[in-house]
């Protein structure tokens, strides 16, 4: 590492550091000063962070397409809220019963559809969405179920009893940096790496000896974990679940929020959920979810949410906007060409007297094709 | 033995309807690679359309069911014709504009697809508003319209409505073996670049491949309307079986696809009346386990093995 390099290194650690700081800073005062209502909404937006970042890793790391990621937040939530009320889990602990489920319904789904084509996992994903709802009314009922727990803050804290929220805030945000943090560095390693590789290259990879089935179903499962964390994490301000919460629309929204602002950073999963929390609530207040007609059409959630997956689609080619705000590979650091090996050079003047050969053969039916009478004659000989 | 008999005459009518989305999925995912999974949503947008055609463009319509208002503009027949060509255009419309533009790239053609789906959805609730609407079946639906076999109730509807799809089905089938543009279709299913080279207008081809699944989706929204009503969520659960229908054909076999709808009905049936602890709602959830088996044991559904394995 040269001494500008290591300076620059250092300048970009100090600022990460300040950055890191002032979030923190920011999160504190947010915390202590908002409103009840807005720290609740910024608890769901960090935890649902979380099933976005699962998503950002599955679309813009392994290439596959989730569209249940709501159902694996719901199956979060459903296998927390009852290792409370069923088996007694501390209500610390319960986002953890979560993770578990998700990994495991994670994996269930990906076993069976990563063997086949890409498309079977947004198939199989999306069948989940649809018949979650469905599954839990038949499990739990038409009524809510309410977590028999309740979050104290310690006395340590200073936070007053009933500040709860202010508490339930951290305990997400505490859950939500650690898991993020970890996951980014797995990302950051070789894992990443053979992410990107078996998304880019699979045959390639599989040559230098990538397990890609194997890998593409642990990024699943970690996925699907993540989702469920994030669930199990949404209990805690919330308190209670039923089947209306995750509806199938919920899953088609984050994807398209995360192939949206998704992009090669596990952080870029934040900006799809503050809109997905803050967009009802700005479309409440401006009473635009009771107009109907054209113009009730073009303010609501759906046609929003279209317009941001054909746009992305369309200016992105699917890749997301961040994509556009990514560093580029300065023209300096374009490696070279490699020069050609020997070996390698008679393969060249093989290819090029094949394409010659290709060249003469389109003149020559060039030349036919100007002469009706051969072409006849070969049309009467066939 | 007529219980029996009664639940498979009552699997008839669902079957069809997934059969025919299960075949509207396979031939644009064969065609294009595209899994187009707005192919719900554009049936049940169709379904409203045949709506608007068989009341009239009535006020009342937009916020009240009013069943005497159906056949007051057009036939349920003609309305469902009718419907059928408009959703044919649409779907030739979305292949040209939508699609196309982004078919080289996967995420971006299903992002589009899911766009088209949030879109229909959004349209529908906003002009239509979300309650439930009746048009009536194009065959006769009284209590009397059955015949009597074996003690079980065969309803004149649902022998119509699948006499119907299995026409409709076996034409597409003749248009794919006996035209021209049925070869062409086969050309660019089998292999794409080589029909370009030989001279096969392949965009042509695949916007008459979206068309005609719009339009058979629209004739399975339209008959199968009679039997579930009409609400924008009405094809959310038939998308799913349509869907689980289409992977035993390995997504690329209509024929197959047509059959495995058909027998997700059957299962269907027969699981909401046999099992004791599954009533009509988890059905849906059977048939998400049964389809997670199916690829377990064969992933290729009932497609021959070294045909599906190829397209990894």
């Amino acid at each position: 590492m040269t001494v500008q390099e290591s300076r620059i290194s250092s300048v970009k650690r100090a600022a990460w550091i300040i950055a890191s700081a002032a979030f923190i800073a920011a999160c504190l005062r947010v915390a202590f000063w908002a409103t009840p209502k807005i720290v609740t909404d910024l608890s769901n937006v960090v935890a649902l962070s979380l099933a976005f970042a699962g998503l950002v890793l599955l679309t813009h790391y392994l290439g596959l397409l989730s569209l249940g990621q709501g159902a694996f937040v719901g199956v979060g939530a459903y296998a927390a809220l009852h290792a409370v009320n069923d088996f007694g889990a501390p209500v610390l602990w319960m986002p953890l019963a979560g993770l578990v489920a998700g990994t495991l319904v994670g994996a269930v789904v990906a076993i069976p559809s990563l063997r086949l084509p890409k498309a079977y996992l947004a198939l199989l994903t999306l069948s989940l969405g649809v018949a979650y709802p469905i599954i839990l009314r038949q499990i739990d009922g038409n009524l809510p179920v309410t977590l028999d727990g309740e979050f104290v803050a310690p006395s340590w804290t200073g936070i007053a009893e009933n500040d709860e929220h202010i508490w339930e805030f951290f305990i997400v945000a505490a859950y939500a940096a650690v898991t993020l943090f970890l996951v980014q560095g797995l990302l950051r390693g070789p894992i990443g790496r053979a992410f990107i590789a078996s998304r880019d290259q699979p045959e390639a990879a599989r040559a230098f000896g990538i397990p890609v089935y194997r890998l593409r179903l642990y990024g699943v499962a970690l996925s699907g974990g993540m989702a469920g964390l994030a669930g199990g994490l949404l209990m805690i301000p919330t308190n209670f679940n039923d089947y209306t919460h995750f509806p199938e629309e919920l899953s088609i929204k984050m994807f398209a929020l995360a192939m949206a602002f998704g992009g090669s950073r596990l952080i870029s999963a934040v900006p799809g959920a503050i809109v997905l929390i803050f967009l009802p609530v700005w479309l409440i207040d401006r009473n635009w979810v009771v107009e109907y007609g054209w113009v009730g059409l073009v303010k609501s959630e759906g046609f929003i949410y279209a317009a941001l997956l054909l746009a992305t689609a369309y200016l992105t080619k699917g890749k997301g906007f961040m994509h556009l705000f990514e560093r580029r590979q300065p023209k300096s650091e374009v490696q070279p060409e490699p020069e050609v090996q020997p070996s390698n050079r008679q393969v060249t003047s093989v290819v090029r007297g094949l394409v010659d050969l290709d060249e003469q053969l389109v003149h020559l039916e060039g030349l036919v094709g100007d002469r009706p009478d051969i072409r006849s004659r070969q049309e009467t000989k066939d | 033995m007529s219980l029996f008999l009664q639940r498979t005459f009552d699997s008839l009518a669902n079957g069809s309807a997934y059969a025919a989305l299960a075949v509207a999925i396979s031939m644009v995912f064969r065609s294009t690679g595209v899994l187009n999974l707005a192919q719900g949503q554009l049936a049940m947008f169709s379904t409203y359309i045949a709506l608007v055609l068989a009341t009239g463009p009535s006020p009342y319509m937009k916020f009240s069911s009013n069943t005497d208002l159906i056949g007051a503009a057009w036939p349920v027949w003609a309305a469902i014709l009718g419907a059928i060509v408009i959703s044919m255009v649409i779907g030739a419309f979305t292949e040209r504009v939508i699609i196309r533009p982004i078919s080289a790239d996967p995420v971006a053609a299903v992002g589009a697809t899911l766009g088209l789906y949030l879109l229909l959805g959004a349209f529908v609730r906003k002009q239509w508003g979300g309650r439930t609407m009746f048009l009536g079946s194009p065959f006769p639906q009284t209590a009397e319209d059955r015949w009597d076999i074996g003690g079980a109730r065969l309803w004149h509807d649902s022998v119509g409505i699948t006499l119907t799809m299995i026409a409709v089905l076996g034409l597409l089938a003749v248009l794919q073996r006996r035209t021209k543009a049925g070869l062409a279709f086969r050309a660019v299913t089998s292999n794409r670049t080589g029909s370009l080279l030989v001279g096969v207008r392949v965009s042509r081809v695949l916007m008459l491949g979206w068309a005609l699944a719009a339009g058979i989706g629209a004739l399975a929204g339209g008959l199968i309307a009679g039997e579930i009503n009409v609400r924008p969520d009405m094809m959310g659960r038939l998308l799913v079986f349509g869907l689980a229908a289409a992977t035993l054909g390995g997504l690329r076999s209509p024929a197959l696809a047509f059959v495995g709808g058909y027998l997700f009905a059957f299962l269907e049936t027969m699981l909401g009346g046999y099992v004791s602890f599954v009533d009509s709602q988890v059905t849906l959830v059977w048939a998400l386990l049964v389809l997670i088996i199916v690829l377990f044991v064969r992933p290729s559904g009932l497609m021959p093995r070294t045909e599906a394995w190829q397209q990894r």
